[in-house]
Formats: C-alpha cells, sequence, structure tokens
C-alpha cells in the first residue's frame, strides 16, 4: 500500500480587490487539499476565480486572506505595506497639480528604503518559490523564439542553477518531440509548441504543475496529443497538476475536478 | 461628398489615437524632439558664424570707403630695402609694361614693412621685448588702416614721424591708449613714439605672427602703423626707402586659392608672371610676386569663411539625420504595437489613405516643435556665442552679423525635410499591414538565423540567447549603430583634431624645439647676435629661412637652412624623419628634406630632383627624406648650401639660454624680433584654452544624442521582450540573473557600436581633415589608442547604464496581469 503525502493546503484562502466600484471578492474563503500526484481539473465560468486560484497557487499573487502552505512550509508572499510616504503627502487636499510631481521625487528615496526594497525581495522569495516547485504552462506556448526547442528548455535549466541537456532530451522524448529538438518554435506546430512548453515546465522537476487554459489555442484532436503527453510526462515525473479550463472534455485526463464560482469552490470530486 | 466627410472624420480619430500612442512614450517623444531641437540650434549658430564671417571677410577687404582696399598683387623684396628711386622706378615700370589683360592697373604704391620689436614694461615692472611689425603708411589708398565704428577703435593715423596707430590687440594686450608713448625698436636702436591711433590693418586682421598659423597671445606680438618718414627714421633708411610694392586693380579679380589645385586666377597669374620678369629686368634682386593668397592673415579668415559656410549644412544635416532615424524607429515600433488595431480598422474597411497621413503628420509635428524650439535657443544663445567666438578667437569686432532669417528658412527646411522623409517608411509600412496575417499573430513570428544558432550553439542557452537577441532586429540596430557612429563623430572627431592639434602644435615646440628664444636679425645682424651669446655662455645656432616656391608652382614653401640637421633629441631643432635618409652638405645637387605636405600636394618622393625659385634664382634639389609634423610648407637643408643662393648668412638666430640669463633689451634693439619659446607655447596653450569651452560644448552634444540614440533603441528592445520577460519570471527565473543576460547584452551591443562608432570616427574625421587641408595647413590624422579606448569606453558606457533600468522594469512588472496576457 503506497502512501499519498499531502502536497498542499489552503484555509479561508481570501484574494479581494478594492474597486472604486467596490470590493471585488476574486477568492472568497477557499479550502483546498492537494495530495501528490492529483491531476486536477479546475473548472469555472469566466470571472469565477479560477485563474486567480492559480496565480495564489504559483505565489504570483499575494492573498488578502487565509493561509497557504506548501510541502507543510508557508508560501511568501508580498509584504503588505502602508501608502508610500509621497501618497500619504500628497493625499492631503493641497495643490496637487504643482506639488506632487517634485513632492514625489523628494521622497523618492524614502519610499525606496521602505517599499521597493522590501517588495523586491519578498518578490524574490516568491519568484524562488516558483523556481523550486512550480512548472507552469501558458495558452500561447510563449516559447522563446530565437532558441531552439532543446535550447527553450535549456535556458529555463541554467537560468535555475542546473543544465542538465540529457534530462532535457529525455523530457522531449516523453512529449514526443525527440525529432524536433534543433528546429524554432515557428518551425513546428501549435500542438508541438505546446508539448515543447510542456516539457519546459518540467526541466526543472517541479513539484506542482500548473496550465491556465493550456489547449484553449487548439483543436480538439491537437488537444488531446497534448494532455496525453502531459499525463505521460506528469506519471513518469511524479508530478502533481493543477489546469485551469473551460473545456469539459478535459475531465478524462484528470483525477480530480474542482468546479469554483464567485470565489467559492462549488464541487470537489474524485474521478474513477 | 459623404465619403470624403467620412474619410476626414477616420483621419481625425486615427491621428487623434496615434498622437495619444505618441503621448504615453513621453520620454521618447520628448527626446526626439530634443534632438530636432539641437539639429536646428546647432545649424543656426555654426551658420549664423559661417555668413557672418563671409561677410566680414568681403566687407573689410572691400575697396569702398568702409573696407580698406586690400593690395590684389604684392611685390616684396624678402632681404633687403629698395631706395626710392628704385621703387618708384618699379612702379613706373609695371605701369607701361602692364600686360595685355582684362584686369587693369589702379595703383602702385611702395611702402615699407619692417620687423622689429617693442619694448613694453608691465604693471609690475616686469620688461618684455615684444617681437612687432612695423609698416609704415602715408595717407595710402591700398592696404588702409581700419578704424571701424566700433568701441574697439579710435583716433586718427599719424601725422607727423613720432605719431603711431597701435593694433587693438596691442592696446588691450599691453594696456596702452590713445596719448601714450611706447618704445619701439627695428635693428637700430629704440625710439619713442605716441600713440594716436588704434585700429586694425588688413595684413593683421587674424593676429597671428608670420609663419605661425595661430592668433598671438595677449602682450606677445605688436603691430603698428606709422608714417613713411617715422618708420624710416626708427630705421634708420633714407626718405621713400621700400620693400613692398602693393598693386591694386580695378575691381577685385579671381585669384588662384591654397585650398585648390585648380587655377581660379588665370588672368592674375600671367600679371603675377610678367611683374615678376618685370623686376629681373630692373633690378636682379630675389623678390616675391604673389597675391591675396600669399598673404597668410587674409588667407586664413577666407579659409574659416569658406570651411564654416562648407560644414554647417553637412552638420545639420548630419544631426537631423539622427533625429530622422531616431523618429523613424520609434514610429516603426509604435506601427508594430498597434498592428493589431490597424489591422482591425483594415478589416471594418478603412483605406489605406486614411492611415498613411496620421503617421506623416506626427514626424512633421515633431519637427514644427523641435525647429521652434532650436530656432529660439539657435537665436537667443547660439548664434551669439558663436559671434562671441569670432570675436574672441579672432579678435575682430563684428560690424554687421548676418541675417538670420534667410538662415532660419534654410535650417528649419532642412530639418523639417530629413524629419519628413523619416516619417514616410513607417507610415508605407502602416498602410501595409496584411489583416490576416497580424490576426493569426503570424507578422511577429521570425525564422530566426540557422547559421547564428549553429555558430552559439556550442555557448550556454543564456549566453546563446544574450547574442541572438541583440541582433533580433538587424535593420533596427544597423540604423541604430549608423545614428550612433553619426553622433559620436561629432565627438570623436573633435577629439581626435584636438589631440592632433595639439601634438602638432604645443607638442612639436615642446618636444622639438631645444632653443630658449629666436632673435630674427637684419642683413648681417647675426654677428652681433652671437656675440652676445658668446658673452653669455649661451649656445647659438643660425638658422636662415627664406621663402620659395616650387618650379612653376606660385604657392610658397620655406626654405630652412640649419646648421645641424639632425633627429637627436640634443640638437637645436629635432626633426622627425618619416623616411628617407638625412641630407649631406655641400653635394652636387643640393640634398634636402621635406615635409609630408609637400610629398602629399606635390607627390615630390625621396631620391626625385626637383627645382625650387628664390625669386628668378632656381635651385636643383635632391629629396633624401621626407619629415612629419609641419604644419607649413618646409624644406631642411644645410645652411652653407642656402647662403650662396640667396646672398645671406642668416635671418636668425637660435639661442639655448642657460641658467639665469634672459632676453634683455640689448637684444631687443640689435634685432628685429625675439620669439621666445614659452611665449609660443603660452599662446598655442592659450588657444586651445579658449576653444575648450566649445570643445566641451560639441563633447556633450555627441554623448547627448548617442545616450538618446541607444536609450531609444535598447528601451524598445526591453518594451518588446515584456512578455518574454515576465514568462521566465513566471517560470522562476531570478532578476539576477535576467539582469546578467541584459548586462550581456548591453555589453555586447556597447562593444560593437562602439567598434563602429570608432570607425566612423576615424573615417569621418581623415575625411574632414582633407576638406580642409591646404597647402598653408597640413596635418594628418591617426588614430590614437586613447580616443578609440575613449570612444569604444562612452558607447559601452551608455549602453550598459541601460541594465540598472532595464532590472527597475522587470521589478515592476506585474506578473498577475502579464499571466492574464499570456493565457488570453
Amino acid at each position: 500500500m503506497t502512501t499519498v503525502n499531502k502536497l498542499l493546503q489552503m484555509e479561508n484562502l481570501e484574494r479581494h480587490y478594492v474597486m472604486p466600484s467596490g470590493t471585488v471578492r476574486a477568492l472568497d474563503g477557499v479550502d483546498l487539499e492537494i495530495k501528490e500526484g492529483e491531476r486536477i481539473i479546475l473548472l469555472g465560468p469566466s470571472g469565477s476565480g479560477k485563474s486567480t486560484l492559480l496565480n495564489c497557487l504559483s505565489a504570483l499573487d499575494t492573498p488578502t486572506g487565509g493561509s497557504y502552505q506548501f510541502a507543510g512550509k508557508k508560501v511568501p508572499r508580498a509584504s503588505v505595506l502602508g501608502p508610500k510616504l509621497w501618497e500619504r503627502i500628497t493625499s492631503i487636499p493641497w495643490n496637487p497639480l504643482t506639488l506632487m510631481p517634485p513632492l514625489r521625487f523628494l521622497f523618492y528615496p524614502i519610499d525606496y528604503f521602505t517599499h521597493s526594497r522590501p517588495e523586491a525581495k519578498a518578490s524574490e522569495q516568491m519568484t524562488r518559490f516558483r523556481r523550486e516547485n512550480i512548472g507552469y504552462v501558458f495558452q500561447f506556448f510563449n516559447l522563446l523564439q530565437d532558441l531552439t526547442v532543446l535550447e527553450n528548455i535549456l535556458l529555463i535549466q541554467e537560468l535555475a542553477d542546473g543544465r542538465d541537456e540529457e534530462r532535457a532530451r529525455h523530457l522531449l522524448k516523453i512529449v514526443g518531440l525527440e525529432a524536433e529538438v534543433n528546429r524554432f518554435p515557428a518551425e513546428i506546430s501549435g500542438g508541438q509548441q505546446q508539448r515543447v512548453a510542456i516539457a519546459r515546465s518540467l526541466a526543472k522537476s517541479p513539484r506542482l504543475l500548473l496550465g491556465d487554459e493550456l489547449t484553449g489555442n487548439l483543436d480538439s484532436k491537437t488537444s488531446s496529443m497534448v494532455m496525453e503527453a502531459l499525463v505521460k510526462a506528469c506519471e513518469a515525473e511524479r508530478i502533481t497538476c493543477v489546469l485551469v479550463t473551460h473545456d469539459e472534455s478535459l475531465i478524462e485526463f484528470a483525477t480530480r475536478v474542482i468546479r469554483i464560482d464567485s470565489g467559492k469552490i462549488i464541487s470537489d470530486e474524485i474521478v474513477e | 461628398m459623404r465619403l470624403s466627410n467620412e474619410v476626414e472624420l477616420l483621419f481625425g480619430l486615427l491621428t487623434k489615437r496615434l498622437a495619444r500612442s505618441l503621448w504615453r512614450t513621453k520620454i521618447r517623444l520628448f527626446a526626439v524632439v530634443i534632438m530636432v531641437m539641437v539639429g536646428v540650434f546647432a545649424g543656426i549658430s555654426f551658420a549664423a558664424y559661417a555668413h557672418t564671417a563671409s561677410g566680414m571677410y568681403e566687407d573689410i577687404y572691400a575697396d569702398t570707403d568702409k573696407g580698406v582696399n586690400l593690395a590684389d598683387i604684392w611685390v616684396e623684396n624678402p632681404s633687403s630695402t629698395w631706395d626710392g628711386s628704385t621703387a618708384d622706378l618699379f612702379c613706373l615700370e609695371i605701369e607701361a609694361q602692364w600686360p595685355d589683360s582684362d584686369l587693369s592697373l589702379n595703383e602702385c604704391e611702395p611702402r615699407l614693412k619692417l620687423d622689429g620689436v617693442m619694448f613694453h614694461i608691465s604693471d609690475d615692472g616686469e620688461e618684455s621685448i615684444v617681437p612687432a611689425v612695423w609698416h609704415g603708411i602715408d595717407q595710402g589708398h591700398i592696404d588702409r588702416v581700419w578704424f571701424p565704428e566700433h568701441e574697439c577703435c579710435s583716433g586718427v593715423m599719424p601725422s607727423a614721424d613720432d605719431e603711431i596707430v597701435v593694433d587693438v590687440r596691442v592696446a588691450e594686450g599691453m594696456d596702452v591708449g590713445i596719448g601714450d608713448r611706447i618704445a619701439i625698436g627695428a635693428g637700430s636702436g629704440t625710439m619713442n613714439y605716441s600713440i594716436v591711433g588704434i585700429g586694425f590693418h588688413s595684413n593683421h586682421l587674424y593676429y597671428a605672427q608670420s609663419g605661425s598659423l595661430f592668433p598671438a597671445d595677449p602682450g606677445t606680438f605688436a603691430t603698428g602703423y606709422l608714417t613713411a618718414e617715422g618708420l624710416e627714421k626708427l630705421a634708420n633708411l633714407s626718405g621713400g626707402s621700400a620693400n613692398q610694392l602693393l598693386i591694386d586693380i580695378v575691381g577685385t579679380p579671381e585669384y588662384d586659392l591654397q585650398s585648390t589645385t585648380d587655377i581660379e586666377g588665370e588672368e592674375i597669374t600671367l600679371v603675377i608672371d610678367k611683374i615678376d620678369s618685370i623686376l629681373q629686368d630692373v633690378h636682379d634682386s630675389p623678390s616675391l610676386v604673389y597675391s591675396r593668397s600669399g598673404v597668410e592673415s587674409v588667407e586664413f579668415l577666407r579659409a574659416d569663411a569658406e570651411s564654416a559656410m562648407d560644414i554647417y549644412v553637412p552638420v545639420t544635416v548630419m544631426i537631423a539625420i539622427v533625429a530622422g532615424i531616431t523618429i523613424f524607429l520609434s514610429l516603426q515600433r509604435l506601427v508594430q504595437s498597434q498592428a493589431r488595431e490597424i489591422a482591425i480598422l483594415r478589416t471594418l474597411g478603412i483605406p489605406r489613405n486614411v492611415i498613411i497621413p496620421g503617421y506623416i503628420l506626427m514626424p512633421v509635428i515633431i519637427g514644427l516643435v523641435g525647429c521652434l524650439l532650436g530656432a529660439i535657443f539657435g537665436i537667443l544663445f547660439g548664434a551669439p556665442s558663436m559671434l562671441d567666438v569670432y570675436e574672441g578667437v579672432l579678435g575682430i569686432p563684428i560690424v554687421e552679423s548676418a541675417n538670420i532669417n534667410p538662415i532660419l528658412l534654410q535650417i528649419s527646411g532642412i530639418a523639417m525635410l530629413v524629419v519628413l522623409f523619416s516619417g514616410i517608411l513607417p507610415a508605407i509600412q502602416a498602410s501595409r499591414l496584411q489583416p490576416l496575417e497580424i490576426m493569426r499573430g503570424q507578422h511577429e513570428i521570425r525564422l530566426s538565423s540557422r547559421m547564428l544558432q549553429r555558430l552559439t550553439s556550442r555557448f550556454p542557452s543564456t549566453v546563446g540567447l544574450t547574442i541572438r537577441s541583440s541582433i533580433r532586429k538587424p535593420a533596427r540596430l544597423a540604423f541604430t549603430f549608423f545614428a550612433v557612429g553619426l553622433s559620436m563623430l561629432i565627438f570623436g572627431s573633435m577629439t581626435l583634431m584636438m589631440g592632433t592639434m595639439e601634438d602638432a602644435i604645443v607638442g612639436n615646440v615642446e618636444d622639438n624645439q631645444n632653443w630658449d628664444a629666436e632673435v630674427v636679425v637684419p642683413f648681417g645682424g647675426e654677428v652681433a647676435v652671437s656675440e652676445w651669446a658668446e658673452k653669455r655662455g649661451a649656445n647659438y645656432e643660425l638658422k636662415l629661412a627664406f621663402p620659395a616656391n616650387p618650379d612653376g608652382d606660385a604657392r610658397y614653401l620655406s626654405a630652412n637652412g640649419l646648421d645641424s640637421i639632425s633627429t637627436n633629441d640634443n640638437s637645436m631643432v629635432v626633426l622627425d624623419l618619416k623616411e628617407g635618409s638625412l641630407p649631406a652638405a655641400n653635394s652636387e645637387i643640393t640634398q634636402v628634406l621635406v615635409d609630408e605636405g609637400l610629398q602629399h600636394f606635390l607627390d615630390w618622393q625621396v631620391g626625385q630632383i626637383q627645382t625650387i625659385m628664390f625669386g628668378a634664382t632656381p635651385m636643383n634639389i635632391e629629396i633624401t627624406g621626407i619629415t612629419q609634423g609641419e604644419i607649413s610648407r618646409t624644406i631642411y637643408l644645410h645652411r652653407q648650401d642656402l647662403v650662396p643662393v640667396v646672398g645671406m648668412e642668416a635671418t636668425s638666430v637660435l639661442i639655448e639660454l642657460p641658467q639665469g640669463v634672459e632676453v634683455d633689451s640689448e637684444l631687443g634693439e640689435i634685432s628685429l624680433g625675439v620669439t621666445q619659446k614659452e611665449d609660443l607655447i603660452s599662446t598655442f596653450e592659450s588657444l586651445l584654452e579658449q576653444q575648450q569651452a566649445i570643445f566641451n560644448s560639441v563633447l556633450a552634444l555627441g554623448i547627448i544624442i548617442a545616450i538618446v540614440v541607444l536609450f531609444n533603441t535598447l528601451i524598445m528592445n526591453l518594451a518588446e521582450r515584456d512578455f518574454e520577460i515576465a514568462t521566465l519570471r513566471v517560470l522562476g527565473a531570478p532578476i539576477n540573473k535576467i539582469g546578467g543576460m541584459m548586462l550581456g547584452e548591453h555589453i555586447a551591443i556597447g562593444l560593437v557600436g562602439g567598434i563602429l562608432a570608432t570607425g566612423f570616427t576615424i573615417i569621418g574625421t581623415q575625411a574632414l581633415v582633407s576638406t580642409f587641408i591646404q597647402w598653408a595647413f597640413y596635418l594628418t590624422v591617426s588614430p590614437d589608442f586613447m580616443v578609440i579606448a575613449q570612444l569604444i569606453g562612452i558607447v559601452v558606457f551608455i549602453s550598459v547604464m541601460l541594465t540598472p533600468f532595464g532590472m527597475w522594469r522587470i521589478s515592476r512588472l506585474n506578473l498577475v496581469e502579464k499571466v492574464k496576457d499570456l493565457s488570453q
């Protein structure tokens, strides 16, 4: 009997945006636990909060409330700091037209040390979290056009401190592109590009792979091929996946389906 | 009618949208406007100088009440003076035998002009002996003294034999004025004269000592204008003595220019040849006959005005092209970023001709604003500053400055034309975008170069990406390098030129002239000066410098007879031998060294035998070597070889003063002038210092333009890469590694740009130098390692300075928003 470990846990997670028209509750008290090896499909209508949840999972965005632990550790988040000094000063109703620009300039050094530096530090901690734990696949592939298929994967490894050409080639073999290693992205099809993007996202051995409408730009046949490649790769690499989609047909590739609406999880089913 | 209204409406909306898009890149927009402004500003400033200098040249020398009626032909006795009857006979013979020509003789005036000294005691009691030139002028009609209607000048011409008019620069430099008495000499003791006027003389408007191309430092050179009797008394000469004949021709005839190889003054050349033969028939003594091109001061002012006129349009065009390239690249980027919007408009049926005008109108507006600002700054600050330079460096008051309106029109017209042209291609590109391709995103897909991939495949992917993305847009990069090259040409050419001039002038005097004083002596006067030197234990050497001209060529060179012709650092005059060997004395055919200017202009080579003329006396010479470093045309030979030809022993004595020995009044009284090495160096250094402000301004201008051009391109490169960088950041790329890649790219672009800018500068400077070198002024520009390193370093520095900006930009990337874009 194999023991399935808990990969991450979110409790009462909130992400609120303050807008002129009022507060938007993009995530409104989400409780979520994901175990290693799961392949989760996150479904929901537009504006339901699924992309916000993905952003919070990847530490691209910082929740405004609740807790988020990954592999038993707190996930870094951006510093919550008060308004900048110049913002506080210029909010006083004196002539902003004449005073704002010079005041902003004058208070820039103070704001830099009190805001920019902590923000930059937190941002790098979040980037490090992503580098060590997260893989990400976008709808529009976003491969670097100046690099070949293989080099696109090697680049991510190099930026993460570990070039491993053997592994890069192995990943390309898993996604069925071993013959295309030296071609440029513009020379291969959309489906092939997306498979390269999957291999790229796996290049640094993430524990969690996130995909945002990764088949949204592909026809159904190609979508199936991409998803098969993804499943194959994730199984081979023992990687957990969370994929956001509108496409109900992708459920066949999932082990779990979560539906979200108005910032809340409305259903959570295990797929047989 | 309805269609026309719709088109008008659409045009208005599209233009408004375009203007708003441009306004969103305010910094870039501002930079482009500034560049147009700089071009117009520089153009107006240089043009005001050029037109004023040309106008002044014409007005001062004109045969009018306000002009000085410059002579057209000068006859000069370089070794002695003619008595009154001989001088009068010359004029009579010239009048009688005037050749059959379109040119008619107006007047022939004998004149006396002598080298001498002025004794001056400064405010702190220090006595100095200043080399001087004294003119004897009795109410002459030719080469009059110029008293412009200006606060600089006042008084009247001398009428008594103890009266003198001094030059403005003497009055200013030695702090003397009307009513003061000054002590002067001309080789025969000292006399005191009362100053009755302060003015200018046509031969000394550009105030430099004979043989020097640079204006004398205040207080180191003097000129004065006496009555003929007054000068005869000073030099102890008989009445009517003269050593010059000034010949005025009716009107102002064309004459041969030193700066060209063409014969512009065919008629006057025939007259000069005829006068030469008349002189030989009447009196067999060496004499020089020359036109305006032989008068250094006149020729310098003409060359200055001519080169200023030649250069201001190219400078304006050059800066306008750099601005045009920046506008072109910015608009091209705008078209690229608006491709989708344009495609939607085209899909909705908007015709091409509605899209084009907006992209042309924008540069026109940018150009108009730039021109307006440039005109305001040019008229208020640029032109007055350049005219101050004219007055400051040349020391000539501007009586009437050029009319600014035609200049304004010309410069603005050039700038607008270039700017307008820069908008045409992006406008055409915008109108030719294929909606279908854009909607499919195909217009952004480029196939990277396979060869480049192969070349960089062995590098880490980060390095490969750095190299490939650096040259992702080769056309943009090429235009940028071209623009940076042009802007650095402005900076680099000044640096190279100033370095070359400093080496050629100050370096040459400091390192290659080991004498402390050059004492000009009258005929036979070298004996007294030698005795003066021996008495004081000073080393000395005689020098015989005599004007000559190549056979069949009216241009003059200086034949320098030296006692010791050597490249040894300890000799009195150290020669820099470029090729060949030193000449031997007393050879069958006189052996000489010629300077590289003569090699350039006459194609004289080592081993050749040539003929030079001393007046009508020919001398065959064998060229044994070529020297370098001389600005004026010079040949060197052993003094003993020259003495029999010119009938003189020496024209000056070079003296190396022992510790504690100084030039004194005794030396002044027995000489025709004393030039001290330290005065020469201080003159050159002061001139370089005066020009430092202009030099620094041009440097700053070039660097600012290079910064704007490079920043414009690199910011566009960064902006285009937002999605790539966001992708890498989402995938966990640390900012310092992306920063490292960016730094590598900026260093690479800086290095390539710097190397190309250096190439531009060297080729451009050599081309620039070749346009203004002429017989009287020759120098070569050789690439200097320090200048090259400086140029490359500046471009690399500018490029690398953008890395922190790029890092800051990345740190501000809103990844959540970017991910939305990446997934939509």
